[in-house]
């Protein structure tokens, strides 16, 4: 992204007089832009900050208006809280492996696809289906499939002789549930991008390899990995500040439990914020769960620099 | 129909000077040709004149009305882009009519369905509708109208930007390389439509390129630039025959004018290390430069500059040869001179490595100052010396 | 390839297809199926068309139409609002240089980092104040805060890739200023203001926390807060609340699949549908 808009700051083309009289040059830019800059600080910046805000407040839900400067005092009793730990380290371990496991899973399906086969116009369009169902229907259909006493999942697994599993129920099993509906709505859209990727891996380059003697695992490596390594970073960014922000299927398929077990920071904000009334510490959750996306934007930022860099010199 | 003044126009990008300080007026009716390497100003010039690009300083007027603040519609110019900027959404004739459309527009008719509407009712009124179609058949356009630019071949993209130009029968036409993407037969045949229409309209045209081809067959009048720069302003004929300077006499003509390094005296001139010989009038310090075409290739001895053919380029109507000057020492090696290019007719059958003696007639030759590169003035009628 | 590679290729699009495309079927499926087989007898494994009169008329007792009516709104809403806006601003950052720019396409990027969970309770107590609690426009005002920014980001890289030459030659023949931005830049990006457009009203279509907490009143509800609510509540027939998810889900499916090439260009100019 931040790439995107280096390189496109490189090749705007001067604001010409052309447009509009002389007098207007230097004003016209911002006709255009002002009315969205406008319209995102009123109804994105304005609350935003406002939330940062409380966060060193003492607000409640009940009674907003009596509120007052407390400063870091939620931010103390965050660190002094289990429960923000719990709520940390499960955002974490949700978040890497969602990107792990769903980027995996993209990246193997998009190699399948990226040799033709009969078919694979339908297929291609089967693999989209997690990544185009609208979250409440998906948790919906996968509430039934993860339904412990007539779910189609339990009828597989006490089918081949297992006991039943309590999918959604159990500290152990919820979190790798979860998992499985992420991987079900994300790999499919790493597959999408990847896909795209693999397709403008220049062919002559591949075949060059090969008239150099190189097995098909070599080439994969030497030549197509390395061409589509920028796009597999941007979509790992994706994938993992999505996770970070993802709220509605663990809310509809939890809610954030058992005992906390999937309640990764965004849930928790809600949680604390509209269970416990405590805006103060509500918006000090939400803030960590800011600084942990742009933390993983800020370090894409950087290796894309880096990248560009090298490759100016 | 505008007489164009420039004066003393400039142009800087920050802090570089694009185009210093260009003064040239531009008659009614003519066809100025803008003529230098990529990057010498001449398109910014044209954009300037065009109304797309803002004037640092100095006055574009034109019929003594200064219009450096006008729009491009202000100035009623037409502009034909390298590029043909045809609009890919809309078919031949929407292009064609697009001018004519837009003359024909309120404010009111940007409300979405009415501009769709009124768009349409335009394209289909009598006017607009009989101009378009006879622009497109003027230009034989007529079987293609119903198309998009994408299905069509270069050069009816570029006779659609031409009909699109046309059409609102402007009084000054402004082409920036209009033919450089197309392919070398494509290029002889628009280059003659050009001119064609040129004659038909008895409009001004200013006309930006860097091949001189284009330049010496169409202009009436040419403008060599370089580096922002006037070098020369004058007919073809001028241009080729009298080049204000070295940069001219090597740009223009392909090959372009051979420049010999000679030292001159006592009626004398000579290659250091090499052949000398009798020239009266001589100039000091100055370079000696003779077309190719006005070198006579003569056999061994029987001419006062010595050379071996090192390179033959046949064209069929004519060969250009590539020759060494030989040294007048005995060892008779080769001067570390450039090569210096002759044009006989036909195929006279010579070959590499063969040893033959140039000579020309003083009236041909063209000195210039080492220093300056400034062509010397020169004297007529002197007496021929091979 | 060997036979062997072959067969493994295959087994390997079989296990993804499966994975990728059950949960749709089993929607379908369950859909169509008896509420005594679901919970007693064990559900069957292919789709009973035969139980379509049965869904139908169980389907009819939920206010499905109101609340697709409601969904409707909100994305069509989201929509135009997201275009304009993000049409205004997308021509802005391709073609114009002007103090700032850089970081207008921090905020934008920004955007799509903010978790919505964060700015619920202030957008909250704004639409108090605002009198836009428990209303659609309220609804639209907020999701637009998520989808202009793509949108930007998606018809900037559009227009990035119109030559510049083409508005000077609309400049020459006299078309007005506003008019090269609505007759000749947008109908060329046409087919990435459509990726836009499906972007933005899916966004509207799919959006549940926000609706969830902002409208209280359930004649206003959007599908998506309607079949939430059926989570742990047992008398609408589960055979309807997944027919009606299905439907819910249709459209989304079909236009995303329809656009998806057009998104897979936007994502490397912005990021897109999470």
């Amino acid at each position: 992204m931040t790439e995107i808009l280096l390189r496109a700051d490189a090749k705007t083309p001067v604001a010409r007089s052309a447009l509009g009289g002389i007098k207007w040059r230097g004003l016209l830019p911002y006709v255009f832009i002002v009315p969205p800059v406008l319209y995102l600080a009123v109804f994105m910046f304005y609350p935003l900050g406002r939330q940062i805000w409380l966060s060193f407040t003492n607000t409640r839900l009940m009674n907003p208006n009596r509120s007052e400067f407390t400063g870091l005092n939620n931010y103390e009793r965050l660190f002094a809280d289990p429960e923000f730990y719990m709520a940390l380290q499960v955002t974490v371990i949700y978040s890497a492996l969602a990107v792990i496991l769903g980027v995996t899973v993209g990246m193997i399906a998009a190699l399948a696809l990226n040799r033709p086969f009969p078919g694979r116009a339908i297929v291609r369009a089967v693999l989209l289906f997690g990544w185009a169902c609208p979250n409440v229907a998906a948790s919906l259909v996968w509430l039934w499939m993860f339904n412990e006493r007539s779910g189609v999942l339990n009828t597989i697994v006490t089918g081949i002789g297992l006991d039943r599993v309590a999918w959604l129920t159990t500290t152990q099993m919820a979190l790798p549930s979860i998992l499985l509906v992420t991987v079900w709505q994300v790999a499919p859209f790493v597959m999408l991008v990847m896909l795209a990727a693999l397709q403008s891996v220049p062919e002559e380059v591949k075949e060059a390899a090969r008239v150099d003697n190189a097995d098909s695992l070599s080439v994969f490596r030497a030549v197509t990995l390395p061409h589509v390594m920028p796009t597999l970073q941007l979509v790992s960014l994706l994938v993992a500040v999505w996770s970070i922000r993802r709220f509605d299927i663990i809310y509809l398929l939890t809610g954030g439990g058992p005992i906390g077990s999937t309640s990764t920071l965004i849930v928790k904000l809600r949680q604390v914020a509209f269970e416990n009334y405590d805006l103060g510490l509500a918006s000090a959750y939400g803030v960590i769960g800011l600084i942990l996306a742009l933390t993983v934007a800020v370090i894409h930022a950087l290796f894309t620099r880096h990248r560009l860099k090298r490759s100016q010199q | 129909m505008p007489h164009i003044e420039l004066d003393h126009i400039g142009k800087s990008f920050g802090t570089t000077n694009v185009i210093r300080d260009f003064n040239a007026s531009i008659a009614d009716g003519e066809f100025l040709v803008l003529l230098g390497p990529s990057g010498c100003g001449k398109s910014t010039l044209l954009r300037m004149i065009a109304g797309l690009g803002d004037i640092t300083r100095g006055i574009l007027s034109f019929d003594g009305r200064r219009v450096n603040e006008w729009t491009p519609s202000q100035r009623g110019v037409a502009f034909v882009f390298q590029s043909y900027a045809l609009y890919p959404h809309m078919t031949v004739r929407e292009n064609i009519a697009f001018p004519l459309v837009m003359d024909a527009f309120r404010k009111w008719y940007h409300i979405p369905v009415v501009n769709t509407v009124m768009r349409w009712k335009l394209m289909r009124r009598p006017d607009i509708a009989e101009r378009t179609a006879r622009i497109a058949e003027q230009l034989e356009l007529t079987s293609l109208l119903d198309r998009r630019p994408a299905n069509l071949s270069g050069g009816q993209r570029q006779r659609v930007a031409l009909a699109r130009s046309l059409v609102r029968d402007p009084s000054l036409y402004l082409l920036d390389e209009p033919l450089s993407n197309l392919d070398a037969k494509l290029r002889t045949q628009m280059r003659a439509e050009i001119s064609t229409l040129h004659n038909r309209v008895r409009k001004t045209f200013i006309y930006v390129t860097h091949d001189q081809v284009e330049a010496m067959t169409m202009a009436t009048k040419i403008i060599v630039m370089n580096k922002g720069e006037i070098q020369q302003i004058g007919t073809p004929d001028q241009i080729y025959s009298d080049p204000a300077n070295t940069f001219v006499a090597r740009f223009v003509g392909a090959p372009p004018m051979n420049l010999l390094d000679v030292t001159t005296g006592r009626g004398m001139v000579s290659i250091a290390n090499g052949p000398s010989w009798r020239h009266e009038a001589a100039p000091d310090n100055a370079l000696m430069g003779i077309r190719p075409e006005n070198l006579v290739l003569n056999p061994e001895g029987d001419g006062p500059i010595p050379v071996e053919v090192s390179v033959v380029e046949r064209l069929g109507a004519e060969t250009i040869l590539g020759c060494r000057i030989l040294s007048e020492r005995r060892d008779e090696r080769f001067l570390d001179t450039d090569l210096v290019f002759v044009r006989v007719q036909g195929n006279p059958g010579i070959a590499t490595g063969t040893r033959h003696a140039l000579s020309y007639a003083a009236k041909d030759v063209r000195w210039f100052d080492r220093g300056t590169g400034a062509a010397i003035p020169h004297a007529t009628a002197l007496p021929n010396c091979a | 390839m060997t036979i062997l590679t072959r067969a493994l290729h295959a087994l390997l699009i079989l296990a993804l297809v499966v994975f990728g495309g059950f949960p749709i079927y089993w929607m379908a499926v369950t859909a169509l199926s008896l509420n005594s087989e679901l919970y007693n007898t064990g559900q069957v494994w292919w789709p009973q068309i035969g139980n379509l009169p049965m869904l139908m008329a169980d389907l009819a007792n939920v206010p499905l139409v109101r609340w697709l009516a409601n969904t409707g709104i909100v994305a069509v809403g989201t929509t135009v609002l997201s275009l304009t806006l993000g049409a205004l601003a997308g021509y802005a950052l391709s073609r114009f240089r002007f103090h700032g720019k850089g970081v207008i396409g921090f905020l934008l990027f920004m955007t799509q980092v903010v978790p919505e969970a964060l700015i619920l309770v202030p957008l909250y107590a704004m639409f108090i104040s605002l009198g836009l609690l428990n209303s659609l426009g309220g609804l639209i005002l907020a999701n637009v805060g998520f989808s202009l920014p793509v949108a930007a980001f998606i018809i900037k890289g559009a227009i990035d890739a119109v030559p510049y030459e083409i508005e000077e030659a609309a400049t020459i023949d006299n078309c007005p200023r506003f008019g090269v931005l609505t007759l000749i830049i947008l109908p060329i990006i046409a087919p990435s203001l459509a990726a836009a457009a499906v972007i933005s009203f899916f966004a509207g279509w799919n959006e549940y926390l926000f609706a969830a907490t902002f409208l209280m009143d359930n004649t206003q509800w959007p599908a998506s807060v309607g079949l939430a609510s059926f989570i742990g509540q047992y008398e609408t027939p589960l055979s309807a609340v997944m027919g009606a998810a299905l439907i819910f889900s249709l459209p989304a499916v079909v236009f995303f699949l329809i656009i998806q090439r057009k998104i897979v260009a936007g994502i490397t100019s912005g990021a897109v549908k999470g």
